[in-house]
């Protein structure tokens, strides 16, 4: 099969997160495996790894969360999730499908927020290696903002990532 | 002069207390030129332009950037989705 029959799917919603929806989506007759990142609403956190700002100093702290609340600059958003695959495709030819899906809104603990998926014909070709690299730059690049809220307040948590020209 | 709309987002808005701002700039300005207006423009937004990330037509852009005509700005704190 050609890659440009290869299916890339992305999406920013305020539903819930199906995975067998999203897995049916990047499927192909030639598929054998999928590695699938999901993140979730930690409810209870027992430290932070980082703590470069005041506030997130604050965040470092063993704390609760009740909920936290997304948001995306949509348009900008799924430009930058296309950009993700292209570059999961430039690294991995041979991936199959690959699925971004961001979940916005309020979102409470042991929910999904977040889903990566990729497939390919077999395990070997790189397709965990494809899964985190996709949510590592999800996470550096793609216009989503989450603010944390508890019993201690809100706090916007901030990323660390600056793109560079080009990105 | 160019008109051009400046999308804000997570702290910026809450800062600004709006989701957008409608500007006046001078044609040719750079995106240094539009955070140094902002910062006189907007005094709850002036300590945030110097982390701030932009984008110009949905694409991340820089300091020596020319803003283009009629172009869709927006402003941000480091992305934290996932």
């Amino acid at each position: 099969m050609q890659p440009s029959n290869f299916p890339t799917f992305f999406s920013i919603t305020e539903s819930e997160l199906d995975l067998n929806d999203l897995l049916a989506k990047i499927t192909l007759p030639s598929t054998g495996a999928a590695a699938i990142f999901a993140g979730m609403v930690r409810g209870e956190t027992s430290r932070w790894r980082r703590g470069r700002h005041p506030a997130q100093a604050k965040r470092g702290e063993a704390h609760e969360t009740a909920f936290l609340e997304y948001e995306a600059y949509v348009p900008m958003a799924e430009a930058k999730m296309k950009q993700v695959a292209e570059e999961i495709r430039e690294r991995w030819p041979s991936i199959e499908g690959i699925a971004i899906v961001q979940r916005i809104g309020k979102l409470y603990p042991q929910t999904p927020t977040v889903l990566i998926a990729c497939t390919a014909a077999h395990r070997d070709t790189g397709v965990f290696d494809a899964a985190r690299y996709g949510i590592d730059r999800l996470k550096e690049i793609v216009p989503i903002w989450k603010k944390e809220v508890g019993p201690n307040g809100e706090f916007w948590v901030e990323g660390e990532y600056i793109p560079k020209p080009g990105e | 002069m160019n008109h051009i709309k400046v999308l804000l987002f997570a702290t910026l808005r809450d800062r600004a207390g709006t989701k957008s701002l409608e500007m006046e700039i001078p044609d040719r300005a750079t995106v240094q030129g539009l955070k140094d207006q902002i910062g006189r423009d907007y005094p709850n937004l002036k300590e945030a332009m110097g982390t701030v990330l932009i984008s110009i037509n949905r694409e991340y852009a820089f300091d020596e950037a020319i803003v283009p005509q009629n172009a869709e700005v927006a402003m941000f704190p480091p992305v934290s989705g996932g």
